[in-house]
């Protein structure tokens, strides 16, 4: 299914693909536990003596582990492995040190393991998407330096003049989220479990939502708007529709996303004027998400005849779908007079839950189903179970998002009521205790969707058994884009 | 006028849109009578609920608007259902230029009116207003109108079935953020104090 090349006889010149298939691997693997943490989560909040009186199966200790299973260890592996697929075709050039991304590969999901354990052992900061102690913090600094090295190396070996948009946002990706797990977990510690933040107060929270809504940001969108610049033409055997508007869209998008984090502080004990400004720049960055869904939605709409063949292309497309409602409904959730209904209540769940399962799952999803097979040359095991699967992943995300659509408007209202004395009408338990439906609905959802996560595992699984990654080599460039370490005329227009 | 229209909009629907696709005058006008109904059936079952019985969200004592109230918010409600349709047959027709579909503005209004019957026959629901068991009425409902949708959109206006799939999931997509969209301005009406006092 690749290209043959005359270099292949050359094992310099041969894509380091090893590396992605491992990573792929890892990433699916943390998916089926990360999601069936979640699933008992669920479970929990329906039948809290799931946690048989054990401190580690509690809900403080089995959420963030949850969390953390799905961020770091399914999304941020799917990252590197496409990161490093994509940076090598688009540079046409092998992996910059090679053994450097082996050595990510590993210790990466070797600190998602332990950091694992140490949550459910108790260890935590207690910030958000940041729970894990600072010997782990030190560990993840150090490993994603070496992802940089290993990309931008790549990159400044390139021997094509143009650095791809996808390049652009992994890059995008790599540098800010350097930036901010580095000053957020800035703390002194106190013992090897336990260290102290140097910020206090509202800059301790400040620090962390900049920190919080740019791991959404930059990780969770910018890292997979990447994946998708590659993938998705690819898929669709088309170009981007216009590269222009994408450009337009990542320095939008890099520009605004990151001071948006105030939005999640609203009537907090922060300055009003902060928490307006994350509110303003949240709405204004629907225009540079639109850009990019209108964007992938045009290129698709060209390859219209590759959907009856293609379950990838399927995911993709419930992917942008899923991604234009997320990015709607972030910065409508930011508007401070919606945001006073929808805070604390179980609308948020479900607005992270349409953009973490209909974008960042369904958008890795169809591009595994993509890569998989081309990584060693052959079709995919069963395209029967990946319809399965799509169907499973549709509806378990739409029932996720509807049970908690209905559940955080009825939390929302209810702690809004008051009574004819002025005294709010409910309490939290009595609003928590009319919830079980919803919470019944939610778990059934989780289970669909990881049931279709399953079939994935062993369609993948099959598909990869005793197979090796294909020896490819970089086509030649052609003249007008070849790099040449000299002055050279720019191109008139860049070409995907 | 053929017989039991209305009957065959819930449970014949493929005849009716097979009707359609054919360019079917009579069966468009047909199906497009029954559109006041439709569009009646949600608000006024809301009324009719909220204020007799009361919105039960999650807590034993319902809520009660009163009966003014509720005729203002069904009013609202109407008023809603009404943009959404008509703004989604304009999107549609605006969409289908570079979907390649056919078909006249009577057409894709009839096509919607069958796309959205059972979400509004389910709607009856809303005469027991309680809000989990509205959720359970309205899953198997939308799943219903979102078949006809991407079952009846490639045929009803001639367009190839996987570029009908591209077509219907950008309809989704746009109706997904007119609900949310929907569920803010709520939101931020109610916080703003425009919006009804509950009897508690």
């Amino acid at each position: 299914m690749q290209n043959p090349n005359p270099d292949v006889d050359n094992p310099k010149e041969i894509y380091e693909d090893g590396v992605v298939v491992r990573l792929v691997q890892f990433a699916v693997l943390w998916a089926v536990l990360g999601m069936a943490v979640g699933v008992w989560v669920a479970a929990e909040l329906l039948w809290p003596t799931l946690d048989f009186g054990q401190f580690w199966l509690s809900f403080g200790r089995i959420r963030p582990l949850h969390t953390n299973g799905v961020i770091f260890g399914f999304g941020v592996s799917a990252l590197m492995a496409t990161a490093f697929y994509s940076v090598q075709r688009t540079s046409h050039v092998r992996l910059f040190l090679p053994g450097l991304a082996w050595f990510c590969c590993y210790a990466w999901q070797l600190v998602v393991l332990l950091g694992g354990l140490s949550l459910l052992a108790g260890w935590t900061s207690s910030k958000e998407y940041a729970e894990l102690e600072w010997p782990f913090d030190i560990a993840i600094a150090v490993i994603w330096v070496c992802f940089g090295i290993v990309f931008f190396g790549t990159i400044a070996r390139r021997r094509i003049r143009p650095i791809y948009i996808s390049n652009w946002f992994y890059g995008g990706l790599i540098i800010v989220i350097a930036m901010l797990h580095i000053v957020n977990n800035l703390a002194l510690p106190v013992t090897l479990d336990k260290s102290y933040s140097l910020y206090a107060g509202a800059q301790d929270a400040i620090v962390q939502w900049w920190y919080g809504h740019n791991a959404v940001g930059f990780l969770l969108t910018g890292g997979f708007l990447g994946m998708i610049y590659y993938f998705l033409p690819k898929q669709a055997e088309q170009p981007i529709w216009s590269y222009r508007l994408s450009v337009v869209a990542f320095w939008a998008f890099t520009y605004s996303y990151i001071w948006a984090g105030p939005h999640h502080l609203h009537y907090n004990a922060i300055p009003e004027w902060v928490q307006s400004l994350g509110m303003v720049m949240s709405l204004v960055l629907l225009a540079p998400s639109w850009a990019t869904m209108i964007n992938g939605i045009m290129t698709v709409s060209k390859a219209w005849t590759k959907l009856k063949t293609d379950p990838a292309l399927k995911f993709i497309v419930l992917s942008l779908a899923f991604y234009g409602l997320a990015t709607f409904e972030g910065p409508m959730l930011a508007i401070r007079s919606v945001n006073v209904i929808s805070h604390f209540t179980d609308w948020t769940i479900g607005h992270v839950h349409s953009g973490a399962l209909g974008w960042n799952a369904m958008v890795t999803y169809g591009t595994f189903y993509f890569l998989v097979p081309r990584l060693v040359g052959v079709p995919l095991h069963s395209t029967r179970l990946a319809n399965l699967h799509f169907v499973l992943a549709l509806a378990g995300t739409l029932l996720y998002i509807l049970a908690m659509w209905f559940a955080g408007v009825s939390q929302g209202l209810l702690w809004l009521s008051v009574d004819r004395f002025g005294e709010l009408a409910y309490g939290f338990r009595e609003v928590m205790a009319g919830m079980k439906p919803y919470y019944g609905l939610r778990l059934v959802a989780g289970l669909l969707f990881w049931g279709g996560t399953l079939l994935m595992a062993w369609n993948l699984f099959m598909t990869l058994r005793g197979r090796r990654p294909l020896a490819v080599a970089p086509p030649p460039v052609p003249e007008p884009w070849r790099l040449t370490r000299g002055p050279v005329a720019a191109p008139a227009r860049v070409g995907a | 006028m053929q017989s039991g229209p209305l009957f065959s909009l819930l449970f014949d629907p493929g005849t009716v849109l097979r009707d359609l696709a054919r360019g079917d005058r009579a069966r468009a006008r047909a199906v497009r009578r029954y559109l006041p109904l439709l569009l009646a059936l949600p608000p006024v079952s809301a009324a009719i609920g909220g204020s007799l019985f009361g919105w039960r969200l999650g807590t034993p004592e319902p809520l009660y608007l009163d009966a003014g109230q509720a005729v203002t918010v069904s009013v609202l409600y109407l008023l809603a259902l009404c943009f959404g349709l008509f703004t989604t047959v304009g999107l549609a027709r605006w969409m289908g230029v570079t979907y390649g579909a056919v078909g006249s503005y009577r057409i894709y209004l009839a096509f919607f009116v069958v796309v959205c019957a059972p979400l509004a026959v389910a709607s009856l629901a809303h005469l027991f207003p309680q809000a989990f068991f509205n959720l359970l009425v309205m899953i198997p409902a939308t799943i219903w109108s979102m078949t006809l949708l991407y079952r009846g959109l490639p045929l009803v206006l001639h367009v190839p079935p996987e570029r009908g799939m591209l077509m219907s999931s950008a309809l989704v997509g746009w109706l997904l953020v007119a609900a949310v969209s929907l569920l803010g301005i709520s939101a931020a009406l109610w916080t703003a104090g425009i919006g009804p006092s509950i009897r508690i």
